[in-house]
């Protein structure tokens, strides 16, 4: 089969994109909607329920009451900076999913639609890059609004957004050495070769994406930002009607997106057990795998394959997206030196060492002649998980987050330990802020 | 011989020494302990028929009335003791038998005596079983509601018309558990002119006023020691507010002008008192303009324009209802601005309403309750028995016009329109206080306080019992104020400061002070005699 | 009885690990979220069973020929605390005595139920009944045809000698 060439793939082009906009613009209304109902259930609660069945007409109802409110501007604002730091967030948040495959390529009498909006050869290079323009939106509202609860909101996005993006990077780089190409699509295809997602081989790697994903869209328990018990609202306390609400579009957008990042990275993408629906563009040629001898075999699209695997696709995503309300409602939120900590003392070296375990391992079994494949992933999964239990059993253990109790009688152990070393009683006052970390 | 005239006994563990004659209900009142009672009046005479004051006597062999049982020289009386409470608590068990205990719907309630003394002494719950006699209620014409279900058969009521009005009208018909008070035939109370007295002393709910029927409650009235202002007797009431409106006026006990009594005339005469549309605010008028100001700056302009029309001669007209206060306040501003006599004029009517039984008190002819101080401080009487009339050379005057209290309802439109300066102080508007320069409000009587004198002389108190409308102030302080700034000398800071100036400067009142008059009053050292035999 | 102190016993921060504890946590969450124990009332379609001696605002009681009970007595403006009540008492023209004006203020109530209480002829009530928007403020001062027209359960008194009682 032909991919789709000409004045079609303009229009199938277009399709996508409005396609695709829609379908963001939808999920992340509801999004909302979704996150109202399960914090209800969770809580024991019912959730808006007024508006429509089930209150599924609240989003709308949520919209609409945006736009007719008061938009208000604050006379010692920056106008200009001001207005534009709403927009420099939301765009960041919906562009990224243009590299993000969504399902198996779609057959069409014009040829092969590819299911993806624009499959560049940067791929995930494209996503982080763009993901680290959003916290400019933050820091410039934050700081136009020229109020100091908002500053102060600002200033945390920006130093919180820059150390999870160190361990975003870090926790990726396992998965580019498996795959070896950085678009999207080789990963989706890399992991149906497999025939293991790489939620498992590279179990480490995924926790470690996982949390930094947390932390980039500013969700509990790390929205220092937007911290309403010391921030009043953080960085968007200034902002009213559609601008507060394109924050909340952003905030939303960028947990879909991570979501849909996440689902393609560690859980397959579009693809389902099996090879069936296996589709790559293999030197030109659509195939669905490689024979024993090593010749191709073509996969065979069809409308009723890409449909399934879209809805693949958005189970695994909303799944994400259900961990993130979940994680929302359960976990309180950290302290700001504990954000800090996590991110540089734990994260930082975890993935550090976590990538020098997956080189080594990968060089070994390349070295031993093992191909690529599902024993490949067993060993694989092996050796992540050994490190995935020394973390959760070793480095967790009283290292990533305690509290101040906690810290306190560590304290009281290391004075008590720096008296011991003092035997002589020469008079020196250990003040509990001297020792410690 | 006075000594066998002292006799001593003991009432409840106290020695008191009495008078002989004096009822054991008197002397037990001398030591401050109030015996229960229904029928006996200090007013009448006592038929011992209520049965409640009995008490006990050592060595009687029953429990004795004590209304009518004269004290003897070394009894021993006990009031509380179980005997007497014993046989009190009987008493107004009987009564409840045939009460309705409708209070929540009685007039009584709160000021009755049944509920007073069951709530003290009586059982806590009735024992009767019997369907209650039920009579329903009558007019007795005139102000007077009958409820019989309520009466205690006191007979105080059929005592005063008999003893006191002298007038026959009530009765008591029926015997028994029937008994009732009544009047002859369709006759009522009708023409007679004392008979809201007899609501006054039924002790319980049986005997209500019209006018007051579900007006008010007692507990939510205020009560103000007052004058009588409807003629020149002077009774001493007290008037009953609520609101800041007088509800109804009650006879308050001054043995040497009214006794306990008071007539229907005083008793109803109180509306105008609650009138409304009064003055609130100096109103000045220049240029043909009129308009409100305060008071300070109002009367500045007074000074400065007063003086000069003074230089045509003075007229002044003040009212018999104004206080002595107000009066010689009046007076002496006019004399200051070089006039001498004060004009009043007063209504009298033809006939006097006499109590009977009570000496020295009827409803007078003059209908104003200070006609004799306006006398005593050398006022001329002016104008007809209607009170108009007789200020046909005031009215066209071309100087300084006074006026104080009197609303000039009989003068037209004209009246002051030729003076140079005209000054009405009054708590109405009227078509002749409207051509006033000065449209001065002042306080009504119910509303400053001062004193009256009545015919006898007796100058008595009154207090305020409402608030004053609007800037309206006494007479007497803004008269003060004006006759202070002409004079240099200090202006009188209460009623009491002004009627010691009037006491010092007027013969008449030489030594009366408000202390020295109290709530009864007292005689003012000469007596003058209106308008020959009244 | 003495005051009981329960002593947590803590883990030593050597041996607490966050992830673990965060699981359980989601562990807990996720129980709720499949299986809610709801509390919540739907409540304009559910009503609220309103305990018997809930005092709501007032209703007069009328007899069957739709006067009301009230014979002007004067006792709950005199025992009212917050001085709500506005009474003009009057005579009808078969002779009983009525309110002529008859205003509670509802804003300035507190609702103590002491016109009930106090009430002689068991007219004034207050009543089993909180559902109260208007639109305006002076809708809350009800005259007497409000509460005569108002249809809500009455309070039921408090009985002295069943202090307990419900």
């Amino acid at each position: 089969m032909e991919p789709i060439s000409g004045v079609p793939a303009i229009v199938a082009m277009v399709a996508k994109v409005l396609g695709l906009f829609t379908i963001l613009m939808l999920v992340v209304a509801y999004a909302t909607l979704a996150e109202r109902r399960i914090s209800a259930w969770i809580q024991d609660r019912s959730g808006p329920n007024r508006v429509g069945p089930f209150g599924l007409l609240q989003p709308i109802a949520d919209g609409i009451k945006n736009f007719l409110k008061e938009e208000t501007l604050p006379a010692t604002a920056n106008r200009l900076f001001f207005v534009l730091a709403p927009m420099i967030t939301i765009t960041p948040a919906l562009v990224v999913f243009a590299v993000i495959p969504v399902a198996a390529p779609l057959a069409t009498p014009w040829g092969v639609v590819d299911m993806i909006v624009a499959d560049v050869p940067i791929g995930i290079l494209y996503v982080l890059a763009l993901s680290s323009l959003g916290v400019y939106g933050l820091v410039l509202g934050g700081w136009a609004s020229n109020n100091k609860y908002a500053f102060l909101g600002g200033l945390r996005a920006s130093a919180q957004m820059v150390s999870y993006e160190v361990a975003l990077g870090l926790s990726l780089i396992p998965v580019l050495m498996l795959v070896g190409n950085v678009t999207l699509t080789e990963m989706v295809w890399q992991q149906q070769q497999m025939g293991i997602w790489f939620a498992l081989p590279l179990s480490l790697a995924f926790i470690l994406f996982l949390i930094s994903a947390f932390a980039e869209s500013n969700r509990l328990p790390f929205d220092m930002p937007e911290a309403e018990s010391e921030l009043v609202t953080g960085y968007h306390t200034e902002y009213s009607s559609m601008k507060f609400s394109q924050y909340m579009i952003a905030e939303f957008g960028h947990m879909v997106t991570a979501s849909a990042l996440m689902a393609t990275l560690f859980l397959g993408g579009w693809d389902l057990p099996g090879t069936w629906d296996n589709a790559f563009w293999h030197e030109g040629q659509l195939i669905r795998g490689f024979a024993e001898d090593g010749s191709v075999l073509m996969a065979d699209a069809a409308w009723w394959k890409t449909l399934v695997t879209f809805g693949a696709f958005g189970v695994k995503t909303l799944f994400f997206l259900l961990v993130y309300i979940w994680v929302r409602w359960t976990l309180p939120r950290f302290r700001y030196d504990q954000v800090m900590a996590l991110g540089w003392k734990v994260m930082l070296p975890t993935g550090l060492g976590y990538a020098m375990l997956m080189a080594v391992t990968i060089l070994s079994l390349d070295t031993v002649g093992m191909t690529y494949g599902f024993t490949y992933g067993l060993v694989l999964t092996g050796v992540s998980g050994l490190a995935t239990l020394a973390f959760l059993f070793f480095i967790d253990r009283g290292h990533t987050i305690a509290g101040a109790a906690a810290l306190n009688r560590q304290r009281a152990h290391a004075a008590r330990h720096a008296r011991g070393d003092n035997p002589a009683g020469d008079g020196q006052v250990v003040l509990p802020s001297a020792v410690g970390d | 011989m006075a000594e066998s005239n002292e006799i001593t006994l003991t009432i409840d563990g106290h020695e008191v020494s009495v008078r002989k004659g004096t009822t054991l209900l008197q002397a037990a009142q001398e030591i401050g302990t109030s015996v229960p009672h229904y029928c006996y009046h200090p007013g009448m005479s006592s038929p011992a028929m209520c049965r409640l004051c009995l008490v006990e006597v050592e060595g009687a062999p029953k429990p004795m009335p004590s209304c009518v049982t004269q004290a003897q020289d070394g009894q021993v009386v006990h009031t509380e003791s179980e005997l007497a409470l014993d046989m009190r608590r009987g008493v107004l068990e009987f009564y409840l038998v045939n009460h309705p205990l409708d209070c929540p719907i009685c007039d009584q309630s709160g000021e009755c005596k049944l509920q007073d003394y069951v709530h003290e002494e009586g059982r806590e719950h009735g024992r009767s079983r019997e369907p209650k006699r039920v009579f329903g209620r009558d007019d007795f014409g005139g102000d007077v509601l009958f409820y019989g279900d309520r009466c205690v058969m006191c007979t105080r009521c059929v005592r005063f018309m008999n003893e006191v009005e002298q007038d026959s009208r009530l009765t008591v018909v029926e015997r028994g558990n029937r008994s009732i008070i009544d009047t002859f035939f369709e006759e009522g109370l009708e023409g007679t002119y004392w008979h809201g007295n007899i609501v006054d002393i039924c002790p319980v709910g049986a005997l209500v006023s019209k006018d007051f029927l579900h007006k008010a409650r007692a507990w939510d009235l205020d009560h103000t020691d007052s004058v009588c202002p409807s003629c020149s007797q002077g009774c001493n009431v007290s008037l009953h507010t609520r609101d800041n409106l007088v509800q109804r006026i009650k006879p308050r006990e001054n043995l040497a002008v009214n006794g306990w009594w008071m007539c229907d005339y005083g008793r109803m005469n109180y509306e105008w008192i609650n009138a409304g549309h009064r003055l609130e605010a100096p109103l000045v008028r220049a240029d043909g303009d009129t308009r409100a100001m305060g008071w300070k700056e109002a009367l500045k302009a007074l000074l400065e324009r007063a003086p000069t029309a003074a230089a045509h001669g003075v007229k002044a007209v003040a009212s018999p209802h104004a206080s002595n206060e107000d009066l010689a306040a009046f007076q002496a501003l006019v004399r200051d601005l070089g006039g001498e006599d004060v004009l009043y004029r007063l209504r009298v009517v033809e006939n006097e309403r006499p109590l009977k039984g009570f000496p020295n008190l009827a409803r007078r002819r003059e209908l104003a309750p200070n006609a004799d101080g306006a006398e005593l401080l050398g006022m001329t009487r002016v104008g007809d028995d209607d009170a108009s009339g007789g200020l046909d050379e005031v009215a066209d005057h071309d100087g300084l016009i006074l006026v104080l209290g009197d609303d000039l309802d009989d003068q037209g439109e004209e009246f002051g329109r030729n003076a140079a300066c005209y000054i009405h102080l009054g708590a109405h508007g009227g078509t002749a206080p409207a051509n006033a320069h000065f449209l001065l409000p002042v306080t009504t009587f119910a509303e400053q306080e001062g004193t009256f004198t009545n015919r006898d002389g007796r100058v008595q108190r009154f207090w305020p019992s409402m608030e004053t409308a609007g800037a309206a102030r006494p007479p007497w302080f803004v008269l003060g104020v004006l006759l202070a700034e002409r004079t240099g000398a200090p202006a009188a800071r209460s009623a009491a400061e002004s009627f010691a100036q009037l006491s010092s400067r007027v013969d008449a009142f030489a030594g009366l002070t408000y202390e020295g008059l109290g709530a009864r009053g007292a005689v003012v050292n000469e007596t003058v005699s209106l308008t020959g035999g009244g | 009885m003495a005051i009981s102190v329960k002593v947590m016993e803590r883990p030593e921060p050597e041996e607490t690990s966050y992830l673990r504890a965060a699981l359980s946590g989601m562990a807990l969450t996720f129980k709720h979220l499949i299986n809610p124990v709801k509390v919540t009332q739907q409540y304009p379609e559910e009503q609220t069973d309103l305990h018997p001696r809930w005092r709501g605002t007032h209703r007069m009681e009328v007899h069957a020929d739709g006067r009301p009970k009230c014979v002007a007595c004067g006792l709950c403006p005199t025992v009212c605390p917050a001085n709500c009540i506005r009474l003009v008492g009057g005579e009808d023209d078969q002779g009983n005595r009525y309110p002529i004006v008859y205003e509670i203020d509802e804003f300035r109530c507190i609702f103590c139920g002491m016109c009930q209480e106090v009430c002689p002829v068991e007219a004034i009530h207050v009543g089993r009944h909180f559902e109260n928007a208007e639109y305006t403020r002076d809708r809350f001062v009800y005259d007497l045809d409000r509460l005569m027209e108002q249809e809500h359960p009455t309070t039921l008194l408090w009985d002295p000698s069943d202090p307990r009682s419900e």
